[in-house]
Formats: C-alpha cells, sequence, structure tokens
C-alpha cells in the first residue's frame, strides 16, 4: 500500500536521518521507518506513540525545528526538518524514569506525597519541577503574525458530510471552514468519492481554533478565531454550525496508551501500513463502527481479526493482545475502533448545552440544529444526528 | 470484567482508572472536580480523548445524576495556538470593546443535579456564605477553636470562583502595612500547609519582579519597597541588566527598573481549598457544595436565620465570603456594599521544562505571567475598557492583548502555544482593600469581602485574625476595614494592583 513514484525527501530524528515521501506528515515518515515511541508520558515516561492520527489526542507531540511538542500526525514532513523526541532525559527509547511507573505500582499520588516531611516534601518538589514540563523554550524567537478579520453571515465549521450538506442548503451567504485540505470528512476514509465543491466559498486548512461571543464593533454576535497559514483569521459572524465531527477515542484497557495501538480511523487515513496483523478492537457486542473499519482496513491491505475490547496489549510496540477470555492472540498492532466521540468543544465553550450519551457528548439540538445559544446550530456527529439530514436541516435554518 | 487499577484514562497527564476512583471516594466525583483533583484534561488534547471515558466510569460507577452527566467546561483554544498568532491579530479585536452578557454559571437558574439530598442541619452557630479559600480558612480556624457548629455553604463545586481560578501569585509586596504583614504571616503557612493539612500546595518561591516603565511607578515601587524593607521583606529597586539576569529574555528596554523580592512566590490553588475543606471537615465543620443561599433573615436588626434550596438553618452569626458576589449575598439581609465585580482573564500555555524562576508583572499595563510547578506559562492582564459585571467567559480580545504585551515584553515566547483560557472575577472596592468585621445595622453579619484579587494568597492569615477576633479577641484591623470606612471616607489606599 506504500504510495511509490514519491518523491523522497530527508528528516532526521535525535540526529539520525530519516526518508519520508513527499506528502507524509512527520508521524507517517518515522512510522515508516518503524520508530514507534515518539515521547514519554509526563507523569510514568511511559513510552508513547501516536493514538489518534489526527490531532486530537496528544501522544505524538515532537520538537520540530526547535520548536516544542509539535503535532507529528499534523505537520508535514519537510526537507532537512530536524525533529527530536521530547521527555526522555536520559534518552527516549530507554528512559530511566520509566521507573517511576515501577515504584508507584498504585499510581503517583501527587496530592499526598511526603506531605508528612517539610524537607522530604520541598526535595520532592525540586525534583517534580525538573521533571515537569514536555518541551525546551523555544530556540529561536518567532515574531508576530499579522492576522487578518473579515466577516461573514453564516459560518459553517467543518466541511464534511454534515458541513456539506449544510452549504448545499445555505448557498453562497455561508463561508465554510475545512483544517484538511479537501472537503469530506470521515467519509473519505471509507472510500467515499470526493463530494463536489460546494457553491459557497470555502477555505481549506483552516482549523477554527476558538469561537466567542463577539464583544467588537465587527457586526454579528460569534467571533471565531481560525488558524491559517501560519497566522489568525478573525471572522465576525451572525450565525454558526458547528459540523465538527468527532474525536477517536482509546478503549480501556491495561495498555491502551502503548505504541502500537492506533484509532483505527487514523489508521485508515495513514498512507501506509503499520504492519500486516491487525486486532481490529471495539464494543463487546460488535458495532458498527468496528466492523466498518475492519473492513475498510482490510480493503487497505491490513489482515484484520476483530476482537472486543481486550485485557490487556503486550509488547513495546504491541505484538499481541490477551483477550477478554484470557486467549493470548498475536498482531502487528491494534486498532481501536469506537464510535468517535462529539467534538463538542466549541459550541460547548459558548454555553451550549451537551449532554452525555454512552460515546460522548452531543451537542443538544432541536429538529432544525439550534443549540441553546441563539446564533449557533450543531450537524452531524458532533450532534449526534444523521450527517447529510441534520446539516440540511441546520443549513436551511441558519439561513439569514 | 473489572479494569486494571493502572489502566490509563487521560494520556496526556498519566490518570488512571485508579486515580479516578480515588478522586471519586474522595467526594471529587462531579466532572468539574474530578478534572482538577486528577488533572486529567489538562494536558495538551485538553479531555478530547479522555473526557469520555472518564465518564464512562463514572456512569458505569453511578456516581452522578443523569442530568449531571455533561462535559467539563470545554476552554478556548480548540488547539494550541502560538503566542505570536494571537499577538498578530489586528485592532478590529483589541480597539474598541462592546460589553457582552457572560456565560451563565454552570449551576444555571434551576435545581443543581448534583445537591446532596441530606437535609441541612436546622441550626448552626456560625453559617459561612461562600466556599472560597477565604470561607473555607475560615471554618478552619473556627473550628480548631470549639466555636461551636460551622456551616459553610458553597453553591457550587469547590474552586468553582476566583479561589479555583486565579494564577497562583503569592507575595508580600505590598504598599500597606496590613497586607505586608497578612500576606507574609500567610506565606509562612502555606510553606507549612502540606504539614498541617495534609496535601501539597507546591508553594514554590521564585520571587516576585514588578517591572517600573516610568518614572511616576519607580515612586512607587521606591515607596514600596522602603516600606516592606521596615517590615523586614528582602525587597530591592534593582535596574534592569540585574531583572535581565534573574529573567534571561526579557527585554530590558521596556522598563527603567524593578521592585524585587526573591522570597514570594506562586502555588497551586486548587489543594488549598481542598487542604482546608477536607481541614474543617475532619474539625468537625460542615461544607455543603451545590448549595445556594436564598435569603437571609435579618428581622429586626440581627441574623436569625438563611434560607436555601435545601432548607432553612437557624443562626446567630453568618459571615459573607462570596468574593465577587458578596454584594449579591449581602442585599437579601438589606445591606449595600460597595464593592463592584470585574471579570480577568487568564490563560495557560503548553507545559515547557523550567526556565522562568519568579512571577513577572508590568505595573503600568497589569501584565503578569509565571511558570507552575507543571511548567506551564499562567498569565493574564487587566483591561481598562472592562465593564463591571460577574462575567466569567474567555475573549478573543484578552488573549490578543496579553500576547502582544508578552511577547513584546519577552519575545523568545512567541511559539509557546496557549492550551486553555478562562476567566474568573475581582471583587473590587473603592479603596482596592477589603471590607472585614460588622455589618453596621445588623447584628451577627459579618463581612470577609473585597480583596481585589489577591485575597487567595491572603487567606490563611485573615482567616486565623477573623477566628480569633469572633472568638472575642481584640483586633483593630476588623475596625479599620469596617464597612463604615466608606461612609466616613476614611479609605485606605492599596496602589500594587496587578492582572
Amino acid at each position: 500500500m506504500d504510495r511509490e513514484n514519491q518523491a523522497t525527501l530527508r528528516i532526521s530524528l535525535d540526529g539520525e536521518a530519516i526518508d519520508a515521501q513527499q506528502g507524509d506528515t512527520i508521524a507517517a515518515a518515522l512510522l515508516r521507518a518503524c520508530v514507534t515511541t515518539f515521547t514519554r508520558s509526563v507523569k510514568y515516561h511511559r513510552p508513547r506513540g501516536p493514538f489518534c492520527l489526527a490531532g486530537t489526542c496528544g501522544q505524538c507531540l515532537m520538537r520540530v525545528d526547535g520548536v516544542p511538542s509539535v503535532l507529528a500526525c499534523r505537520a508535514r514532513a519537510e526537507e532537512g526538518m530536524i525533529c527530536e523526541r521530547q521527555n526522555g532525559p536520559l534518552g527516549v527509547d530507554a528512559d530511566l524514569f520509566r521507573a517511576a511507573d515501577f515504584l508507584f505500582p498504585e499510581g503517583l499520588d501527587h496530592h499526598h506525597l511526603l506531605t508528612g516531611s517539610r524537607l522530604l516534601g520541598r526535595a520532592a518538589q525540586e525534583v517534580a519541577r525538573r521533571l515537569a514540563g514536555l518541551g525546551q523554550l523555544p530556540a529561536r524567537v518567532r515574531e508576530s503574525a499579522a492576522g487578518e478579520v473579515r466577516m461573514a453571515r453564516l459560518v459553517i465549521i467543518g466541511a464534511g458530510t454534515a458541513g456539506l450538506a449544510a452549504a448545499f442548503e445555505a448557498g453562497s451567504q455561508a463561508l465554510l471552514v475545512e483544517r484538511e485540505s479537501r472537503p469530506g470528512g470521515a467519509a473519505l476514509l471509507f472510500g467515499a468519492q470526493p463530494p463536489p465543491a460546494p457553491a459557497c466559498e470555502m477555505l481549506l486548512e483552516s482549523e477554527c481554533v476558538g469561537l466567542y461571543t463577539n464583544d467588537t464593533k465587527l457586526p454579528g454576535p460569534a467571533l471565531l478565531a481560525v488558524r491559517r497559514a501560519g497566522h489568525l483569521l478573525a471572522i465576525a459572524a451572525e450565525r454558526v454550525i458547528v459540523a465538527t465531527g468527532g474525536a477517536s477515542q482509546p478503549a480501556q484497557f491495561a495498555g491502551v496508551d502503548r505504541p502500537g495501538v492506533y484509532a483505527a480511523r487514523g489508521l485508515l487515513g495513514l498512507p501506509l501500513r503499520v504492519g500486516t496483523r491487525l486486532a481490529v478492537v471495539g464494543d463487546p457486542d460488535g458495532s458498527i463502527e468496528q466492523h466498518q473499519c475492519a473492513a475498510a482496513l482490510s480493503r487497505k491491505g491490513y489482515e484484520v481479526f476483530l476482537c472486543g475490547i481486550p485485557r490487556r496489549a503486550l509488547g513495546n510496540p504491541v505484538r499481541a493482545i490477551d483477550t477478554a477470555d484470557g486467549e493470548r492472540l498475536r498482531c502487528d498492532a491494534v486498532a481501536v475502533a469506537l464510535p468517535p466521540a462529539p467534538l463538542h468543544e466549541l459550541g460547548s465553550s459558548v454555553g451550549a448545552r451537551a449532554r452525555w450519551d454512552g460515546a460522548g457528548f452531543p451537542l443538544e439540538t432541536d429538529a432544525e440544529g439550534r443549540t441553546s445559544v441563539a446564533w449557533l446550530f450543531a450537524a452531524g456527529r458532533a450532534a449526534a444526528k444523521p450527517a447529510a439530514e441534520s446539516g440540511a436541516a441546520a443549513g436551511r435554518a441558519a439561513c439569514l | 470484567m473489572p479494569l486494571d487499577r493502572k489502566t490509563i484514562i487521560c494520556a496526556c497527564e498519566d490518570v488512571t482508572v485508579h486515580e479516578i476512583d480515588a478522586s471519586i471516594a474522595r467526594g471529587y466525583g462531579d466532572i468539574e472536580s474530578l478534572k482538577r483533583y486528577t488533572g486529567l484534561g489538562t494536558g495538551p488534547c485538553q479531555g478530547k480523548s479522555c473526557e469520555a471515558g472518564a465518564m464512562r466510569i463514572c456512569a458505569e460507577r453511578n456516581v452522578v445524576p443523569k442530568e449531571a452527566q455533561v462535559p467539563f467546561r470545554a476552554r478556548p483554544p480548540q488547539l494550541p495556538t502560538p503566542l505570536a498568532e494571537y499577538a498578530g491579530l489586528p485592532p478590529e479585536i483589541t480597539g474598541e470593546r462592546v460589553a457582552q452578557p457572560g456565560l451563565r454559571p454552570t449551576w444555571g437558574a434551576g435545581p443543581q443535579p448534583l445537591q446532596p439530598r441530606e437535609p441541612l442541619p436546622a441550626r448552626a452557630d456560625i453559617v459561612i456564605i461562600g466556599g472560597g479559600i477565604m470561607g473555607l480558612a475560615l471554618a478552619w480556624n473556627l473550628a480548631g477553636r470549639g466555636a461551636g457548629k460551622v456551616l459553610v455553604l458553597e453553591r457550587g463545586y469547590l474552586c468553582e470562583g476566583a479561589s479555583g481560578r486565579n494564577g497562583g501569585g503569592v507575595r508580600a509586596q505590598w504598599t500597606t502595612p496590613d497586607l505586608i504583614e497578612l500576606a507574609r504571616e500567610s506565606i509562612d503557612f502555606m510553606g507549612r500547609f502540606a504539614q498541617e493539612l495534609g496535601i501539597n500546595i507546591w508553594l514554590r518561591k521564585g520571587g516576585y519582579l514588578f517591572l517600573a516603565h516610568d518614572d511616576e511607578t519607580l515612586r512607587r515601587i521606591e515607596y514600596g519597597a522602603e516600606l516592606q524593607k521596615k517590615h523586614g521583606l528582602a525587597t530591592r529597586v534593582i535596574d534592569p541588566g540585574e531583572a535581565g539576569e534573574i529573567v534571561p529574555g526579557l527585554d530590558v528596554s521596556k522598563f527603567i527598573a524593578a521592585s524585587w523580592n526573591p522570597d514570594d512566590g506562586v502555588v497551586f490553588p486548587w489543594p488549598f481549598l481542598w487542604g482546608y475543606a477536607e481541614g474543617a471537615r475532619k474539625r468537625g465543620a460542615s461544607v455543603e457544595t451545590f448549595t445556594r443561599v436564598t435569603g437571609i433573615d435579618a428581622a429586626g436588626g440581627r441574623i436569625r436565620s438563611i434560607q436555601t434550596d435545601r432548607g432553612t438553618v437557624a443562626a446567630d452569626r453568618v459571615v459573607i465570603a462570596c468574593g465577587a458576589w458578596s454584594p449579591t449575598v449581602a442585599r437579601m439581609a438589606g445591606v449595600t456594599l460597595p464593592n463592584v465585580p470585574y471579570r480577568h482573564e487568564i490563560v495557560s500555555s503548553e507545559p515547557l521544562k523550567p526556565f522562568l524562576g519568579p512571577l513577572v508583572s508590568m505595573l503600568g499595563t497589569g501584565l503578569y505571567f509565571s511558570q507552575s510547578l507543571r511548567g506551564e506559562i499562567v498569565g493574564g492582564m487587566g483591561d481598562p475598557a472592562e465593564e463591571p459585571g460577574l462575567n466569567q467567559s474567555s475573549s478573543l480580545r484578552f488573549l490578543a492583548r496579553y500576547s502582544r504585551a508578552l511577547t513584546e515584553l519577552m519575545p523568545r515566547l512567541g511559539s509557546i502555544k496557549m492550551l486553555r483560557q478562562w476567566a474568573g472575577c475581582y471583587d473590587f472596592t473603592p479603596d482596592r482593600s477589603p471590607v472585614l468585621g460588622k455589618t453596621p445595622g445588623v447584628a451577627g453579619l459579618l463581612q470577609m469581602s473585597g480583596f481585589v484579587g489577591h485575597g487567595f494568597m491572603m487567606a490563611p492569615a485573615v482567616a486565623r485574625r477573623m477566628a480569633e477576633w469572633m472568638g472575642g479577641a481584640k483586633d483593630e484591623m476588623f475596625d479599620r476595614y469596617n464597612l463604615r470606612r466608606f461612609a466616613e471616607g476614611r479609605l485606605i489606599q492599596e496602589t500594587f494592583i496587578i492582572g
């Protein structure tokens, strides 16, 4: 499945050269080179590798060209890029601070650690301070990046199935904001054809990082901060539709945080395979998500087997799982296929209600996609509604 | 299938199933408390891959009712975003401001689903309204003195108000003798807090560095340093060169002098509250969260009872320690406080290895920033355009203004990414000094408010003295800071307010 006839480029990891292909993210390039430990965790210095491969978890942070804690799964590899692994003071591959994990078998209770003695407490604090923090301060000064401002009647956040359906209904008054380089969203992972271009303006590679109540003189009740091309674009808007989709979730089993355990959707988006034999784990009763992911991964060339949530994953990177029945099954990697949790954050940060539904916290909406905030609508997975129908309904209702 | 107790739920902060269970067992099972007590959701992903997992455990364990199964308040930004990008936002964002009503507090108008089912006691000797640092510290001190049945009423979770929203700075550099003494005693106490109350608050004495940008401010810091020296503090006025050695990377052309006290520092605010609350409970006091006061019966000029959404409690003495909400509560007893609430915003960065010792503050703009023990750069800045009001929402305007001011002062911070912004309310008084002691016209009603954003760092000493004074000891501080002074024109000006 590895792409052929791709121009190669070279990056470095901790001083060693790594070949990458044009278009690879740093994470893809490293996985291609069989690097699976990307960093060490903050407290127990457990080895960590990428999980979601979509920028929603924090397991692949790396120092890139002197900038700390860059998401390796989102940053494109560029010729000569210098990547350094963080938080392994004595080397990330064999980090002696890993001992913390074994010294505190019940977990490290920082609230009550050494409270009995002032002297020991102070010593613990000194150690804690040195061990805390992930990256080193950036090596060079980054000048401020001039931002932009614009106005819009309706902003739709996310050009997946729901956002595109909303844009189709809203027509030219909508402004579609999409973080990826093409529209289509999660449907593309499952083999959907790229959708036709919407009839409205679309900003690609533009990620909404903040939604606010507008306190400027610009018209409209909403204010968005959108990150694009290394600067911020502020958009004042009359109406906003959140169609942000969902975030892949880790399952709950021992070793879920080990390198070699990935989100199934993350593996679907990778331009390479991370091995051959893949354990696709999901809810015990076998969810639609698990079957869909397994089928798509199988089309991608993996040899897949389905399994409920295992008891534990073993190896670094993971080479086997123990199932709930105690059976040991060998695999090259584990793909966790739970339904993604709704990305409610933009909506709930401005006060829109979201409630637990057993898988996540979808934004509460009425039949037309209205949230509890007058100017805010939600559609698709962000609202736990069928994408096309809820997107279209919100697109019609949010029109001015 | 039982989960391995060390199964990781939050990979960013290494939070395990065991830690979640321990937090629930201590009474911190609601999602906001769970986040604060375990640290889940406070790392680079801000909860996007652990919040659902944590709620799944809570739902399985039946910890909270269905109506309370909500996410913790999401805080911008959605994705770590560098200071340099916020700093470049144009004047349309940072210029003229149009006041907006804030977010509704999470407890809303209806009954709080997390409210305990048990009835409140029918009677208490002392009711403290407000479970912030002042109220909890007072309860611990009172209960230790055998002051009878002490009941603290908090309408949200512990840490919901300003005590859980501040940057954790603690300093003795003040310009009135009372505040210098209160702060010094409090910082001393913080040094032994873990031994006294059994929980770490991680006091780190990295010092406070106040920068003066003009001659007028220079005169203020010189006056302050003289006064502080008289009180035995190590404060010195230093030149920009020396300040630049203490904090490498500061643009020393941006200020003309600095006031430096190496004994000030920062603490981690949340365990400060939990420690006092648990300590007060151990001494027999009751701390009731998610309980709202709805009325105060002060018929005939004396306190008789207070009404709550969990019933009425008879009491002779009531303390108002509600921070910025104090005027609202005092009004229930027919008392007008001169306090005015103002929003102050704050932001925390990605965690970095230690490089910044002190808390640095620019006195002219109210910019301040420090590095927490976890490595985050935590900072804020005042806004002259802020309207009074109980507003706890976040703004892009703040991030833009803060980022510009911070990167101008310390350009090396430009590529540091912001993780989480939030806001709390300062409780402003006309002379920026607190309101303490008896209430003219209402016997039994005591005031403990008006700390203008620094009550957090004064609480141990204020609460000790207040408990002793309530027990009959003489302490003229409670006359000096009486509410009467505003009517009588005896104001006590404090000038070292930041944020």
